[in-house]
Parts: C-alpha cells; sequence; structure tokens
C-alpha cells in the first residue's frame, strides 16, 4: 500500500486500474455533493443529463457532423499548404517562405479575421479560412522540425545508393515521414479543434458545436454548456484516438 | 607471396576538409593500386585507423563524394569505358558507404531496402532481381527477417542489410566506418566473411574502412593509414593528417594468418596513435 506514494515506483496492473477507478469515484462523487444545495457552481447530473436530452432533440448528431466536416476540409487544405511547403524548405530558396509562415503563428486571430472578411463573404468559407490560415502556422512548425530533425546520414545513406537529390527528398522526406505527418496532425488536433469550436461561436453560420455553444450561453442553461463541453471533448478525444491508432495499424515501423 | 600492382583504383591529392573556419583533416594524399596475385582474385583491403576525433569519418565522407573536399582531388578509376586507367572526380553514389549506425530506410523492409538498391539495373528483370535477393538473403543469414524493418533487426543484420545494399547498388569500392564496433564475436566473422567475400568477386573491388580495432586493421588489411595530428616544430598542429601508413603486402604480412610479426605491426601502430 506505501508503494503508491512513492516516486517512480513500479505498480502492477490491477494496482493501476484500482487507482484510476479511485480517482473517477471520488470526481463522480465531489460532483454529486456539491451540486446538491442551493446554490452550486456546477450543474447536478440530471440538469446535465436533461441537457444531453434537449441537445440531441435539437440535433446535436447533425451539429457533430457539421463540425467534423469543417474540421475535415480545413485540415485538408492547411495540410496541404503546410506540407508542400515543408517538403520545399529544403530548397534554399524556399526555406524564407516556410520559415515566415511558421512565424506567422504569434499574429492574432482578429487581424485574420478582419482581412479575410474582406474578401470573403459567406460564413462558412469564411470559418474554413480562418481556421486554415491559422492552422497552416501550426502544422508549418511542427512538420519544418520534423524536416529539421532527421539525420544527416539518412540523407547520405540515400545519396550513398545513387539518389538524386529530389530523389532523397521524396524517399527520406516525404515517403519516410508519413507517420509524422499523421503523428503532427494529431499533435496540433487540440489546438484545432479548440479554435474550431470558438471559430464557429464567432462566425455563426448555420451549424457546428460552437453555434450550440453559443446558444446555450444566452439561455445560461447549465445543464447544457456541461453536456456540450463533455460532448465537445469526448469527439475530440475519439479523433484523436483514431489518428493514432491509424499511424501504428498502417505504419509498423512507426514508434515515435 | 608474389604479387603487382597494376591501374591506380584511388588517387587521394592534397586533399582537406573544413567546417566553417576549422580544419578538420589536411594534407592527405595516398595513391592505391590494383594488386594483382597470381590464381586468385585479389581485391584491395585498406584501413584507417586514428584515435577519436581526428577525422576518419570526415576522410570516408569525402571518399564517398558526401561532402566537397575545401582543397584537393579524389580521383577514382573509371570502369565505365574500355581505356585502361581512365580516372574521373569521386561524385556522391559512386562509392559505396556504410556508416557507423548502419543506416537504412526507416519505412522499408529488408526485401524493399535490397529491391530499391536493384532498381537502376534496368538490363535485369524482375524475377532475376528477386532471385539475387533471396540468393544474398540466404547466404547472409537474413532470409528469416526479410519482411521487418530496421527498428525490428538486430545491429548486425541492419549492418549486413546495408552492405548488402551497398554491393548491389554501387561500384567496385566500399567504405565502411567503424564496421566492427559493437558487434559480437559471431558478427564480427560475418564481417569478415562479408570483405573476403567481396574482394574476391572482382579485381577491382577495393574495401575502406576504420576501425579501433588495431588488431583487426592489422590482420585484414593489406594498406594501413595511421590519422592522426601531425607534429610540426615540436608543435602538435590540430588537424587530422596521415601520420603513417603500412604496406602489409611490402613487409610480406598481407594475407597470412596473424602471427608474432603482426603483433609487431600492432605494437608499433598503437605507438604512433599514441604520439597523434
Ligand atoms: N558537421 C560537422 N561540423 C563541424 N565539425 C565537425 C562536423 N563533423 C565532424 N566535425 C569535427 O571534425 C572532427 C573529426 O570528426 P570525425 O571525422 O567524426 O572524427 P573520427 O571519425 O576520427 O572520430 C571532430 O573534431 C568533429 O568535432
Ligand atoms: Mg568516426
Amino acid at each position: 500500500m506505501k508503494e503508491i506514494f512513492k516516486p517512480f515506483e513500479n505498480i502492477g496492473r490491477n494496482s493501476r486500474l484500482l487507482i484510476i477507478a479511485s480517482w473517477v469515484i471520488a470526481v463522480l462523487a465531489f460532483w454529486f455533493i456539491s451540486s446538491m444545495g442551493e446554490r452550486h457552481l456546477f450543474p447536478s447530473p440530471a440538469q446535465v443529463l436533461r441537457g444531453f436530452t434537449e441537445l440531441y432533440n435539437e440535433g446535436l448528431v447533425v451539429h457533430i457532423g457539421s463540425s467534423l466536416w469543417l474540421c475535415l476540409v480545413a485540415i485538408v487544405i492547411a495540410v496541404t499548404i503546410s506540407l508542400i511547403l515543408s517538403y520545399l524548405s529544403t530548397i534554399p530558396v524556399i526555406t524564407p517562405i516556410a520559415n515566415a509562415l511558421s512565424k506567422l503563428r504569434y499574429l492574432p486571430l482578429t487581424g485574420i479575421t478582419f482581412y479575410l472578411a474582406i474578401i470573403i463573404s459567406d460564413a462558412r468559407t469564411m470559418q474554413v479560412w480562418v481556421l486554415v490560415v491559422f492552422m497552416s502556422t501550426y502544422l508549418t512548425t511542427s512538420l519544418l522540425s520534423m524536416v529539421s530533425a532527421i539525420a544527416q546520414e539518412e540523407f547520405d545513406h540515400a545519396r550513398s545508393l545513387q539518389c538524386n537529390r529530389w530523389e532523397v527528398l521524396w524517399e527520406v522526406v516525404v515517403k519516410g515521414r508519413i507517420d509524422h505527418v499523421i503523428e503532427v496532425i494529431r499533435q496540433n488536433l487540440a489546438i484545432v479543434w479548440m479554435m474550431l469550436v470558438t471559430v464557429e461561436s464567432i462566425l455563426v453560420a448555420a451549424g457546428g458545436l460552437g453555434f450550440l455553444i453559443k446558444n446555450s450561453d444566452k439561455f445560461m442553461n447549465h445543464g447544457r454548456i456541461i453536456a456540450l463541453q463533455i460532448v465537445i471533448l469526448v469527439v475530440g478525444l475519439s479523433i484523436d484516438f483514431i489518428l493514432n491508432y491509424l499511424r501504428k495499424t498502417f505504419f509498423r515501423y512507426s514508434k515515435i | 607471396m608474389g604479387y603487382s600492382m597494376q591501374n591506380t583504383l584511388l588517387y587521394v591529392e592534397n586533399l582537406s576538409v573544413a567546417y566553417g573556419e576549422k580544419t578538420v583533416i589536411k594534407d592527405i594524399n595516398f595513391v592505391e593500386k590494383d594488386v594483382i596475385r597470381k590464381d586468385n582474385v585479389t581485391g584491395q583491403v585498406v584501413a584507417v585507423v586514428g584515435r577519436s576525433g581526428r577525422g576518419k569519418s570526415t576522410l570516408f565522407r569525402a571518399l564517398t563524394g558526401l561532402i566537397k573536399p575545401t582543397t584537393g582531388k579524389i580521383l577514382i578509376a573509371d570502369t565505365s569505358t574500355d581505356a585502361e586507367n581512365d580516372a574521373k572526380e569521386v561524385e556522391e553514389g559512386d562509392i559505396g558507404f556504410v556508416d557507423q549506425k548502419y543506416t537504412l530506410f526507416r519505412n522499408k523492409t529488408v526485401y524493399q531496402s535490397l529491391m530499391f538498391a536493384l532498381r537502376l539495373k534496368e538490363n535485369m528483370t524482375k524475377e532475376q532481381k528477386h532471385e539475387k535477393i533471396m540468393t544474398y538473403l540466404s547466404e547472409w543469414g537474413l532470409e528469416k527477417v526479410k519482411d521487418q524493418y530496421p527498428c525490428e533487426l538486430s545491429g548486425g543484420q541492419r549492418q549486413r542489410t546495408a552492405i548488402i545494399e551497398q554491393i548491389f547498388c554501387s561500384g567496385h569500392y566500399m567504405v565502411l566506418d567503424e564496421p566492427f564496433s559493437g558487434l559480437d564475436v559471431g558478427n564480427i566473422e560475418d564481417v569478415k566473411n562479408a570483405f573476403s567475400l567481396i574482394t574476391s568477386m572482382h579485381e577491382f573491388n577495393t574495401i575502406i574502412y576504420s576501425t579501433h580495432d588495431i588488431e583487426l586493421a592489422v590482420e585484414l588489411a593489406d594498406s594501413i593509414y595511421v590519422i592522426g595530428y601531425p607534429t610540426i616544430d615540436g608543435k602538435h598542429a590540430e588537424y587530422g593528417t596521415i601520420v603513417k601508413h603500412i604496406d602489409m603486402k611490402e613487409l610480406n604480412l598481407a594475407w597470412k594468418d596473424f602471427g608474432m610479426d603482426h603483433i609487431e605491426v600492432v605494437k608499433q601502430i598503437k605507438a604512433v596513435m599514441m604520439q597523434s
């Protein structure tokens, strides 16, 4: 028993599960007890459950689908841009452009939306492009460090097998690091997912989880807000899980 | 044991390499010629020894065309023409290189790597390539791991794959940076066998390797270069150069079992290394 309080101690599988279970129970118990009185910060589990049903009846599934679709479209565009730039960053003339894009991640969102609003009128398209601009900067940063982390030996190995420079780029950087790209997307997904909901609630279009949050805000419906938070968290974690699963299944050599 | 020297295979003149301001190796000059022995296909085995940081790896990267020399030139025999003694400047890919870490493509299995190494052989059909790969895999004890990725191989298996890749892809020259480090006795024997296999395949085949095991240099090589910091006017210079060359053929020690005379040479080399 004393072991579980000792730093760096290895414990068995059962003990680990037991610890996790106790924590979950503790959190649930805290929730029940703290939401029992008249005035409380958190809504009671019953309220949250009601929130769920309300949301479900309002078409929660469709809204989730809408957010996921937005996420997918934005990711595909952003990844394409960032990948092309990062791969080409190995060419001296392109290097500054890729570095510059990566630096732009310090730009605030408002400035970007202002200029995009001038060009784009449709709210949905606007959402996509705000996300794309935003994500490309983060993705490019991660992808650039992925490229620069490749050891010189790997390039030399390809060169010694008579690969010309373009083949080296193709074999070592492009084909040799696909699993890393998936990992980079996964690592950045948390920011994207958070941004996505925010963007959806600022630039209100027809639907999406952000739209639902905005609505719940108005009515001060606590149960609904927490229910929605849980949904957003779970959907985000599921995408995370799926990406990790894809990487491990399709790329056996991928030990990151 | 009679031998004679013919075509020049490797000619290095006034070679120096600097990283930025720092000169790592300088004034490197040497020539290796094709060694001919009667009734025997004899490739060349050249060892480079020297203490850590003296520039062995740097010399190898220059020899294989992976870095441009700051000064000097490196010529190799141009075997693509029929003319005798035709030379060309070395370019990347001309000389096979197996680095210290036995780097491979992380996303290719052993079989896929070897297929890739054969990609430029246009006169071979797919079936012939497959046959060739399978022959090598069984000869080199890699059959069982043919569908495994580098991260699933042992050090020895990675190294053997890397060597076969280079046999498939490069011409007559192969450079190996510290091929004996980190291997167990069995693997060391494998590498020795690989050496004799390579040198018995063609007269021109030339192996250049570095090692910290002086005994292995003396046992296997017919020409040994010691790289170290030279002493000029009583002062140690801070760049590597050839401080001693031992021609084992001249000493009549090449292609012989390790004996008392070899031990003498080992002692000599160690003494030179301590001074440089
Ligand atoms: N890419 C590099 N940039 C700067 N210095 C280097 C580089 N590679 C090697 N060196 C320096 O060159 C010297 C020789 O290194 P190396 O050729 O690896 O020696 P060895 O193989 O004999 O141990 C070392 O002092 C090392 O720090
Ligand atoms: Mg070295």
